[in-house]
């Protein structure tokens, strides 16, 4: 485990904070408050295997949201300048899933410095569920 | 394979969204954020920000509730172009999936926004891979502020039917 480096020090290759969540039914009932996604195959687990599904599964929007919670985290929702995801794989309850953001680049826009990071969400195995890309405003 | 370029540029959506503190506060929550400032409007005000932000993902959802009856545009869509893509497709059976999803921003969502969103088919097409026909509708919504005029946020999202 390395120390833990503040974004406004971060270089290429520098890393997050991972977040770290095992994934329960509940967190997926409370996402679909929150989000307004009343898709019954995430809260609903008689309807989901009904349809051929072992259980439910989480919303991708919420994989997307746990990685957003990270890379908020790190620089700043002020900072925040893009966002965005490949939805790969569905994630279930327990699962371990957690968040992998990385610099790729930083560079100079006027007198502005935008960092391009690489994020994914995985499971404990290393399946990535979700994988994209984010650039960030530093001062 | 079905040529459906003649939904790019159709409108999707047009609509005015209410940003709030307590739907914005409540959605970090859900996505485990412990940073003070979505729940402590003074911590928010010491980054320089309005009020209560919303994480980044949050615009895909403001719609569910912030979509206030009496502040929509008169001027109503006629038919929803992903739905007449996907209907049909849908009624032979496969699978709908969402692909990807973006967010480009101008700053952040803050409650006390008011914003105003026009939303279009950006890119419709369809392809072939391993065995199954594929249809792809990209939409884009464009989301200003409703006051000034000034551009917030972009969400760009791939849905996609897989036969």
């Amino acid at each position: 485990m390395s120390d833990i480096i503040k974004f406004a020090d971060a270089e290429v290759g520098s890393e997050a904070p991972v977040l770290t969540h095992m994934l329960g039914r509940t967190d997926l009932v409370i996402y679909a408050g929150a989000s307004g996604d009343f898709n019954p195959m995430h809260t609903d687990e008689v309807v989901a295997t009904s349809v051929g599904q072992p259980s439910v599964f989480g919303h991708g929007m919420f994989s997307m949201g746990i990685l957003g919670t990270a890379l908020t985290g790190w620089v700043g929702i002020e900072n925040i300048k893009s966002f965005g995801v490949r939805f790969t794989k569905q994630t279930w309850p327990g699962e371990v899933l957690s968040t992998n953001i990385k610099v790729t680049s930083i560079d100079q826009v006027g007198n502005k410095t935008i960092v391009s990071l690489d994020c994914s969400l995985m499971n404990q195995d290393g399946q990535v569920k979700v994988q994209g890309t984010a650039t960030a405003w530093r001062c | 394979m079905t040529d459906y370029s003649e939904y790019v540029g159709r409108a999707t959506s047009n609509s005015v969204v209410v940003i709030e503190r307590g739907p914005v506060a409540n959605f970090a929550r859900a996505l485990k954020s412990e940073e003070s400032y979505f729940y402590n409007v003074k911590d928010a005000q010491d980054r320089g920000l309005r009020g209560i932000p919303a994480l980044p993902t949050f615009p895909f959802v403001m719609e569910h509730w912030g979509l206030f009856a009496e502040l929509q545009p008169e001027e109503k869509l006629s038919g929803n172009p992903v739905i007449e893509v996907l209907g049909p497709l849908m009624a032979n059976g496969g699978l709908i999936l969402h692909g990807e999803q973006a967010f480009e921003f101008e700053r952040p969502l803050v409650s006390g926004d008011v914003l105003e969103g026009k939303g279009q088919v950006v890119e419709c097409y369809q392809k072939e891979s391993n065995g199954h026909v594929m249809t792809f509708v990209v939409t884009e919504t464009v989301w200003s502020d409703f006051n000034t005029k000034e551009k917030v946020v972009t969400s760009r999202s791939n849905v996609i039917h897989r036969a």
